[in-house]
């Protein structure tokens, strides 16, 4: 039979084929299509641990959902899908899928701190917000945000050198964004510092820019700081080993 | 007749009231049908109680010690009362094991039966070896080892089901058994301690960890152990072919059906009214309120009062209760006894 409400199955449990003959009698289109059944059939129970271990998620295990947090939202006043109790529920419970669904509206929280303000479980859900959007980000399951792009990037170049050079972070930063290095305030940018700043240090900008000049000695240094670099993000990225109970 | 005070049951209520009313100075007779002392603390194998986190065997050894180095009381175990004749200042009970004793007052610390999960069949008491109740997890608590009964492995995850056996309609128990919440995040955190490895999961409608108990369990079992609370009233628990349990309901907050496996389930049973609560009714003449507890007197002036002069109630058996506050009723009722009795003394002289 037609299914004839669909606006009420979440579209990804719809499953319909295009051509489908079964036993002689063609099914093709919507006399096949099954729905996927709703249950939650597990948790990831020590997916909260992931996110606790990245900054500000702390403390989401503490929550106790009572609601004040989405209640003083600034972003749900918005729009009513973007609910920080909810996508906190769904962290403790390891209901990763769920969190997904809402990957677009989650980092679009404001940091404004109302329901970190309010929580009377201190459990700082503003923190939550931001562990969650980096933690997708991480998965890919959403696009690296800019601020990233240009960490990465100012990093990159110092580890290879020892130093930065402002030029070509922004030259490399405009171009992995797509962002376009003959947009008119850039140009006039440019044009002012050739007009404004000494031969001397535009020269010596050029240079840099050409030969890209290392620290001397940096070879050691570079492994030292790239191994420190690595442990601390280790560190702050391993979940406490299941059953380790910490307070 | 008029200085000796009757006592009914020896658990934490009925020891308080005995060693009070031998401590102000008058006898006691204490009757306990079983033949151990200490009630359902010692007799269902507790472990530590909450909120002291002292062994039962311990805190209720002490009581019962309390009360057999007290002057002036005299204990019958095994034994019931049969008969009660007389008015308040001058009651002749008969016991079970042939004696009579003659007492001017009665208190009833007569307790409560642990709900029989067989009554929910739904949640798989009775039908699987791996779903128990919170009793026989504090029985292992007291053994020191969490296991599936099935098998002998140590449990990945467990599951707590909440009132069981209490706020139930379908079955007749339309009250909250009032400790069940406490005793469970207390629970939760014993196997933790004991299983480090396993996670726990308490499925509830409402946490009720009231008063000081918010942050001592509820708080603590979540911030500290770990330990999930999910809001979803559990429909039924079957078995995955794999052996495992599988836990179904609605998450309420996720507004899904849920299927989820689990190597334990525990039922928190709540508290029924003591399942001789119609007997000691007809014997002792006193009435039992809507559910089967004993009904109470007024309370403001006639504390620990119950429906008939000169008998008192404390503890569970008037309804669900703590061990510590049953120990302050059987106090409480000591000194109100004592009180009565006092006054009719003066009366007569």
């Amino acid at each position: 039979m037609a299914i004839h409400e669909k606006t009420l199955i979440d579209p990804a449990r719809l499953m319909t084929t295009d051509s489908l003959v079964v036993d002689g009698v063609d099914v093709s289109g919507h006399w096949n299509t099954m729905i996927l059944p709703r249950y939650l059939t597990d948790y990831d129970d020590d997916f909260y641990k992931i996110i606790a271990a990245m900054p500000g998620g702390e403390n989401v295990h503490r929550c106790w959902q009572c609601g004040s947090c989405t209640n003083s939202c600034t972003m749900y006043a918005q729009n009513t899908d973007f609910n920080p109790r909810y996508w906190i529920y769904l962290t403790n419970l390891g209901l990763k899928d769920e969190i997904i669904k809402d990957k677009d509206i989650i980092w679009t929280c404001v940091s404004c701190n109302k329901c970190t303000n309010i929580c009377p479980k201190d459990v700082r859900p503003e923190g939550v917000m931001k562990a969650l959007s980096h933690w997708m980000e991480e998965q890919g399951i959403t696009p690296k945000a800019s601020s990233s792009i240009f960490d990465e990037e100012f990093l990159d170049q110092v580890y290879e050198t020892g130093r930065m050079e402002d030029g070509r972070i922004v030259y490399n930063f405009f171009k992995k964004t797509g962002q376009s290095l003959t947009q008119d305030w850039l140009v006039e940018v440019m044009k002012r510092m050739i007009k404004y700043m000494p031969v001397s240090f535009l020269m010596h900008m050029g240079l840099h820019l050409v030969f890209k000049p290392r620290t001397k000695k940096w070879e050691r240094t570079q492994q030292v700081l790239r191994e420190y670099v690595r442990e601390q993000k280790a560190a702050a990225h391993t979940p406490q080993p299941k059953g380790v109970v910490h307070a | 007749m008029q200085n000796t005070v009757l006592v009914v049951g020896a658990g934490p209520a009925g020891l308080a009231a005995a060693a009070g009313v031998a401590g102000a100075g008058m006898n006691v007779v204490l009757v306990e049908k079983e033949d151990r002392l200490g009630g359902t603390p010692i007799l269902s194998g507790y472990a530590k109680l909450v909120p002291s986190g002292e062994w039962a065997k311990d805190a209720m050894g002490r009581m019962i010690k309390r009360v057999e180095d007290v002057r002036g009381a005299t204990i019958h175990k095994g034994a019931k009362v049969t008969k009660l004749d007389g008015e308040a200042g001058r009651f002749i009970a008969t016991i079970s094991n042939g004696k009579t004793v003659e007492c001017g007052a009665v208190i009833l610390a007569t307790g409560f039966t642990h709900f029989d999960s067989i009554n929910k069949p739904e949640w798989g008491f009775g039908t699987f070896e791996d779903v128990v109740t919170t009793t026989q997890v504090e029985q292992m608590v007291v053994a020191g080892k969490i296991a599936c009964p099935s098998d002998g492995r140590v449990p990945d995850r467990v599951a707590i089901l909440l009132c069981v056996g209490s706020r139930d309609r379908q079955i007749g128990r339309e009250w909250c058994s009032k400790i069940c919440c406490t005793v469970s995040t207390n629970l939760a955190m014993e196997i933790k301690e004991l299983s480090p490895q396993t996670d726990v999961f308490i499925y509830y409608m409402d946490i009720r960890t009231f008063g000081l108990y918010e942050d001592r369990f509820y708080w603590k079992s979540q911030e500290e152990f770990k330990t999930k609370f999910v809001k979803a009233r559990i429909a039924e628990v079957t078995k995955s072919p794999d052996g495992r349990l599988l836990v179904k309901g609605e998450d309420t907050l996720v507004k899904r059906p849920i299927v989820i496996p689990m190597d334990l389930v525990v039922h928190a049973i709540g508290m029924d009214p003591n399942e001789d609560n119609p007997e000691i009714a007809k014997v002792f003449g006193i009435a039992l309120e809507k559910h089967g507890f004993i009904e109470r007197a007024e309370h403001y002036t006639n504390t620990c009062g119950t429906t008939r002069r000169g008998i008192y109630a404390v503890g569970a058996a008037l309804g669900p209760e703590t061990i510590d506050d049953s120990i302050s009723q059987g106090q409480a009722a000591a000194m109100r006894a004592v009180n009565d009795l006092h006054a009719l003394v003066q009366k007569i002289a």
